[in-house]
């Protein structure tokens, strides 16, 4: 049954063309098998303006969504596929930045800005991803992440009024997001996508960092082993493990400190097994190679010199922290294949499928952005509390690993942890589910951090109350309540 | 059997979005870096291969409900394999093979595209795809080949329905015989005898009408004693050396493209070309040669219980990391003069002609908009020609290219070949 | 008119309302309209500025939060309307934190740079300072205005160095900002080894932006951490001048963009000479003659590791991008040393405040552009300053690249006898006709002072619009600081 009358279907279809309209139920199930008012595929800022207009008319909610990885979706909405809007605005080398449209997929950026010795934060999504995500990746010691890449931004509020914020709305210019006066970044760090923020994101500057590396990487072979003819020059890709987590913080902290690391990543070994190996057989043979190679946690660290000179110092600043710390190279890593693989994963592809989506099982995972050694205080207890799991077969045995990062040479950082295991399990479904229950409690008990997203009237009082100013401000900027409460979309 | 054998893998679909791009680290730039035409061109998610293992995956659950727009999804696809390769990068699932079950089903259901009908019931009439002016093996008159009915040769030279019988095409099958016969190479023909191999009717969603064509064809080939088949059609080059595999009906038949047969040839110094041929070109791989080229790997075994999806013996996937790629280059470097330029979008990422799936039949306009993005893309190579390994590319090419009044030329290697010996 | 001993009941004795330093309070050195104060409290707490938000709402009074000493400058402390009460900060003066393994400081709103600076440096790290503030400028004061920094490489996002605030917003609810929010105290966070150093959430907006630039219209800030760098091993400063600022530009943008150097700024001869001249007024006068028209000023360092090596290959790759572009790097020019130079912009400025010695009063016009168009906004300038009979050769320009190299601040100080009636309207109509014609060419005043504010807004109603629509909600009874932004 259709859900829009065939006069309001009409008036969607008159702004976007009957081509890029539909509400067939047929095609639903590759929307998140919701039923869906309607699937419009908008081509420009305009388009959306218009659609968002008829939301508000017709009180119909709407959201918004770029290649649409994950996401929740209530029914009977109208969602807005940005796929035509695909556009890369602009580059601008001097100033460091670009514009680009929400349907720009990482990998395609990269590849335009890398021809210009430029590159920008690649969101732990994956380069298959849209440039605009908000988010966390393997290059954050260089390129920032979470809310601190972007400018201005073009926003379709969720009135249908269009929103151009910081020097884009004064000046025409792309480079600043922040005033005249205060800043409307504070509410507009993620719509879509992520998708938080009420409203459309329609397109957004971003911001870009040097890249001391090649136009383009050298790829030879064939899918999916891909590899580079050689390692490009003053770049080098290293694990190093420690004999303990105090050591490799102790590392972490001195080269952030030293910045040094293009890159430095603290994947587990099962992480580092599934992002060079082709399949799923390989990758267990290769995590057992690994784990016996590693004599404890460690982490991935790309080191890349803007000259033959600085790369030199820099490589010799690693050796001696590492070697002060008690780490050990991964020799498997030292292999120039193996070392090609992993720098082209983390910087090109940065994608987490073959870690986690490629098993085939699911995942359960506890992310937290802020303060890395907080949170690996933390985290060590949370990989404690996995452990009787895997001891009863429940999840994937990864040693009770967790894995993170530091964002801008070690201001900040990222920690996360996963439980693996069989959804068809119900039992391990329970126990992983319970497990993230008492570690997220913990947490916030223990007053290391507060997951925002569990239920609001429980967190929200401990942390100032935000989710009530959040809640007035949704109102205040969506009166007519035309846009869907939930989560991150990617 | 049948679309249920893959729920598992469709369930596994993350619906991360790389079938619709090019593997990333191949990503160049904005420009070319779509793998898929269907989304490419229409935009809605389900017109991807994950969208597509989407929907299949949930009708099975809950149900088929066939509308004009599933359908239009069903058959705007050139199952040209792009989403399987790109997908296979990173993920351990079958993408292609649903796809094409999806299709069966349909046409099981006799959801069909009247276009497409047409096509097959042509092909229960006359044997070919194509409508028959004259005879089949009219194009070899005057050639003075042998006929491999009679006289037992080693190689069988099998033109297919569109170097048979249209008039541009046949030029084609002609060359290629002359080039064989220049090298001496002991070939014959079916002549009026030959057959479609059915490629197009599989690609079409006709499974059993595919069968039945294969199975009289490798009768009739097994007959003439021939151990190695040849041709110059990627359509046919995929149906003996991959379908009459799986569907066991190859047998020990030695499969070669023509490409393959002519490195062969220049390395063994059969072949020798010697004339320039003063032009720059860029080459195309066909689907069906390229990454659906590779060889077919029989496979049994089963899903490991357990939180992973492995399997006991490991599963070979097509990822197309052993296609045909190389031969065709090779000839082309081989030829003395030749400027070769690659294109982005290339080998087991190649973009499609758009002729696929059955396409070309069924919405000639989505099929030429293909070709004319890949027009675009030699166009930016800087080359004066587009060569290619396959009639129906050609013809896509051809059309297109006047369509968009460019100076590009179309060359099938064999022309190129026949120019500089 | 509240009564005053409503506010003694807050603050105890700490309330003013002595008509000499009320009328101190009415006006400051910009061309704001003066307006008296009712007023100036010193609260001494949260709890007290709570108290007196409180008391503001409901008698409908308006709030001048006020952290720095005087001199002011910008107008942005003297009261919109008439009736305001000053909320001076000056006492809250702790210094809460200052953690090196963490890299991070907090202070309440009264702590000025001289006592942070000194703070800090003896546990190792320091502050990414604006350019030379004024001995009674208070740290919280210029994070708050989002001044530009003169370490642009440690600058990832414009809210920087700004991590966490708590603030008493215009309703008189508390709130604290990213990591601080919670949960727990700040006490309990630290008890397991949490800092307030993120600076986003909670949740998935990012607070401070929305209180930093907003000039005391939001509510009032009780303290503020921020992020701060460590003290290089090793630091080599140079100085590039030239004639022609294009390749200057360039050499600085490459210097960011490599993340090669630590301070780096533009001067021109006028503001450079205005800063290091000993003996006022003929070494001014001589030294403002003796330097190129523009310098270049950058300081190259070294941190635990090897810090000579890293130096050493650092100088050899500028010295290859200064061959390409001509230029040159020299470590003094004229009378002025790299060095000393360095010394004193990792300070507060000495008194007088820089800006004041020349003629005892200046007017800024500052906003932000980027490379392609600040040439030709530089030169819009010194055309209207012609024309309005400002000499160029008097005017000041200071350009500081922000944001790691995606933008740049550029700042004319337009310095004058404030007992010159006739200087003083000249620069008035200058700043005026200023602001107007560098709008027409792209600058983008982000912040937005004084009475050109109004101009400056009228160009984005889409942006005030949705500002009105958040102080609806932080401050719906418009008590704080009411006359300022778009408020
Ligand atoms: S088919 Fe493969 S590549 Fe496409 S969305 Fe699904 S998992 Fe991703
Ligand atoms: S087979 Fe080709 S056209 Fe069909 S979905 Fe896959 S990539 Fe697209």
């Amino acid at each position: 049954m259709a859900i829009l009358s065939r006069d309001v279907y009409k008036e969607f279809e008159d702004v976007v063309g009957p081509e890029n309209i539909t509400d067939d139920p047929a095609l639903m199930p590759s929307y998140f098998n919701t039923e869906h008012a309607a699937i419009v595929l908008p081509g420009s800022t305009k388009e959306v303006q218009a659609l968002v207009k008829l939301c508000n008319k017709h009180k119909l909610r709407f959201r918004a969504i770029c290649t649409g990885w994950t996401g929740m979706f209530p029914r009977g909405i109208v969602l807005f596929d940005l796929r035509r809007m695909n556009r890369i605005i602009e580059i601008n080398e001097k100033n460091m930045y670009a514009v680009v449209e929400p349907y720009v997929i990482s990998a395609e950026l990269q590849a335009e800005c890398m021809k210009r010795g430029l590159n920008f934060c690649i969101k732990g999504a994956g380069s298959n991803c849209t440039a605009l995500l908000r988010g966390h990746g393997h290059m954050d010691q260089t390129t920032s992440g979470d809310d601190r890449n972007h400018l201005a931004i073009e926003w379709v509020t969720p009135e249908g009024e269009i929103v151009r914020t910081g020097s884009l709305g004064s000046s025409d210019e792309w480079f600043c997001g922040d005033g005249p006066g205060p800043s409307l970044r504070a509410i507009l760090t993620s719509a879509v996508p992520p998708g938080v923020t009420p409203g459309v994101f329609t397109k957004a500057a971003i911001k870009l960092y040097h890249w001391p590396g090649p136009t383009k990487f050298p790829v030879v072979g064939h899918s999916p082993r891909y590899t580079l003819s050689h390692i490009p020059p003053n770049m080098m890709a290293r694990y190093y493990s420690f004999p303990s987590v105090e050591k490799m913080w102790q590392a972490e902290i001195r080269i952030g400190e030293a910045e040094i690391a293009y890159e430095l990543m603290g994947f587990n070994a099962a992480m580092v097994a599934a992002n060079i190996t082709t399949c799923n057989e390989e990758d267990e043979a290769m995590f057992k190679r690994l784990s016996r190679e590693v004599q404890g946690p460690g982490f991935f660290i790309i080191i890349a010199g803007n000259s033959a000179d600085d790369f030199a110092y820099k490589k010799k600043v690693l050796e001696n922290i590492v070697a002060e710390a008690g780490g050990k190279s991964l020799k498997t890593v030292e292999d120039p294949e193996i070392e090609g693989i992993l720098l082209c994963q983390c910087i090109r592809i940065s994608a987490s499928i073959r870690e986690t989506f490629r098993p085939g099982g699911a995942f359960n995972s506890i992310p937290i952005m802020g303060q890395r050694d907080l949170t690996i205080k933390w985290a060590i207890g949370a990989g404690e509390a996995k452990k009787p799991l895997i001891e009863k077969g429940l999840i994937v045995d990864d040693g009770g690993a967790f894995f993170g990062w530091g964002v801008e040479h070690g201001h900040l950082g990222k920690t996360e942890i996963f439980c693996k295991y069989d959804p068809s399990n119900t039992e391990a479904k329970k126990a992983v589910e319970q497990w993230q229950k008492e570690q997220t409690a913990r947490a916030f008990k223990e007053r290391y951090f507060a997951l925002t997203m569990g239920d609001q009237t429980e967190i929200g009082p401990a942390l100032s109350n935000y989710h009530i100013w959040w809640q007035k401000t949704v109102k205040a900027i969506d009166p007519n309540s035309v846009t869907t409460e939930s989560g991150p979309l990617v | 059997m049948g679309l249920e054998q893959y729920q598992g893998d469709m369930n596994m679909c993350c619906r991360c979005s790389c079938c619709k791009f090019i593997p990333m680290q191949k990503v160049m730039g904005p420009q070319f870096s779509y793998a898929c035409p269907s989304i490419a061109k229409y935009n809605f998610h389900a017109y991807s291969g994950g969208g597509r293992l989407n929907i299949a995956s949930a009708m099975l659950k809950n149900g088929f409900n066939y509308t004009d727009k599933l359908l239009h999804v069903v058959y705007n696809c050139q199952l040209c394999g792009a989403c399987q390769v790109s997908c296979n990068y990173a993920m351990d699932m079958e993408v292609l093979e649903p796809i094409t079950e999806f299709r069966f089903k349909c046409v099981e259901d006799g959801k069909t595209s009247p276009a497409l009908d047409k096509a097959v019931a042509r092909l229960r009439k006359t044997g070919s795809m194509l409508e028959a002016s004259g005879r089949r093996g009219d194009w070899a008159k005057d050639l003075n080949l042998k006929d491999a009915t009679k006289e037992k040769v080693d190689i069988l030279y099998h033109a297919g329905c569109l170097s048979s019988y249209d008039k541009d095409a046949q030029k084609l099958a002609k060359t290629t015989a002359q080039v064989l016969q220049k090298a001496g190479v002991n070939f014959g023909i079916l002549g009026d005898a030959e057959m479609c191999c059915g490629s197009r009717a599989y690609q079409m969603g006709y499974r059993d009408d595919f069968l039945k064509q294969a199975e009289k064809y490798m009768a009739l080939i097994r007959k003439t004693g021939a151990r190695t088949l040849v041709t110059g059609c990627a359509d046919g080059y995929h149906a003996f050396k991959v379908l009459y595999d799986k569907f066991n009906f190859k047998k020990d038949l030695e499969v070669l493209h023509t490409s393959e047969l002519f490195a062969r040839l220049i390395k063994e110094g059969k072949l020798k070309p010697r004339r320039k041929v003063n032009l720059a070109v860029t080459y195309h791989d066909p689907c069906r040669l390229g990454r659906l080229g590779e060889p077919y790997i029989h496979w049994q075994g089963k899903k490991i219980p357990g939180d992973k999806f492995v399997f006991d013996p490991p599963k070979p996937y097509r990822r197309g990391t052993n296609g045909v790629y190389y031969p065709p280059r090779d000839v082309i470097k081989s030829l003395p003069g030749i400027k070769f330029t690659e294109m982005t979008r290339i080998m087991e990422y190649s973009w499609c002609c758009g002729a696929g799936g059955g396409v070309n039949e069924s919405n000639p306009e989505f099929s030429i908009w293909a070709a004319k993005e890949r027009v675009r893309e030699a166009i930016a190579t800087g080359a004066e020609a587009i060569v290619s390994t396959c009639p129906w590319c050609e013809q896509n090419f051809s059309t297109a290219i006047k369509e968009m009044n460019s100076s590009l030329k179309v060359y099938d290697i064999v022309e190129l070949v026949a120019r500089a010996i | 008119m509240i009564a005053k001993e409503r506010l003694v009941k807050i603050v105890g004795k700490h309330v003013s309302d002595d008509p000499a330093v009320l009328e101190e309070y009415s006006r400051d050195i910009s061309f704001v309209h003066p307006i008296k104060p009712t007023y100036v409290v010193y609260p001494a707490s949260m709890a007290e500025v709570k108290e007196i938000v409180k008391l503001a709402n409901e008698t409908q009074t308006p709030l001048v939060p006020v952290s720095s000493g005087p001199p002011h400058f910008r107008g942005d402390t003297v009261p919109g309307t008439g009736g305001a009460i000053i909320v001076n900060m000056s006492r809250m003066k702790k210094i809460i934190n200052v953690d090196r393994p963490r890299r991070v400081a907090m202070v309440e709103p009264g702590v000025t740079f001289g006592e942070l600076v000194a703070a800090a440096t003896r546990e190792g790290i320091r502050l990414n300072m604006p350019l030379l503030p004024r001995k009674t400028k208070t740290v919280v004061g210029s994070l708050l205005e989002r001044e530009p920094v003169v370490m642009p490489k440690y600058q990832w996002d414009i809210s920087d160095p700004v991590a966490c605030l708590e603030v008493v917003f215009g309703n008189g609810e508390d709130f604290r900002t990213g990591q601080a929010a919670g949960p727990g105290t700040v006490e309990e966070q630290w008890a397991v080894g949490g800092v307030q150093k993120a600076p986003y959430g909670p949740g998935t907006a990012s607070w401070h932006r929305l209180i930093q630039g907003s000039q005391g219209t939001i509510g009032i800030v009780t303290w503020a951490s921020m992020r701060c760098e460590l003290l290089p091993s090793l630091e080599e400063p140079f100085f590039v001048g030239g004639s022609e600022l294009a390749p200057i530009l360039d050499l600085t943008a490459w210097l960011i963009r490599l993340r090669m150097v630590n301070e780096c700024f533009i001067l021109n001869n006028v503001a450079l000479a205005a800063i290091c001249a000993q003996k006022w007024p003929k070494d001014y006068a001589s030294l403002k003659q003796s330097l190129p028209p523009w310098v270049l000023f950058y300081n190259v360092a070294g941190y635990e590791y090897f810090p000579e090596e890293r130096v050493k290959s650092y100088i050899k790759d500028i010295t290859a991008i200064n061959q390409r572009l001509g230029l040159d790097a020299v470590q003094a020019l004229s009378t002025v040393s790299a060095i000393d130079f360095l010394r004193m912009v990792q300070k507060p400025c000495d008194d007088p405040y820089w800006k004041l010695r020349y003629k005892g009063a200046f007017e800024d016009v500052l906003f932000l552009t980027i490379n392609d168009k600040i040439e030709s906004q530089i030169a819009a300038m010194q055309e209207v300053a012609t024309r309005a009979g400002y000499p160029t050769t008097d005017m000041g320009i200071y350009i500081q690249p922000i944001v790691q190299g995606t933008g740049l601040h550029c700042e004319f100080n337009l310095f004058y006898d404030p007992d010159d009636p006739v200087e003083k309207n000249c620069v008035k109509a200058l700043a005026d006709a200023a602001v107007k014609e560098l709008l027409a060419r792209g600058a983008f005043f982000s912040r937005p002072y004084g009475d050109n504010a109004a101009l400056i807004l009228n160009r984005d109603a889409a942006t005030v619009n949705m500002l009105k629509r958040l102080k609806n909600i932080f401050d719906p009874k418009y008590i704080m600081n009411p006359g300022k932004v778009c408020f």
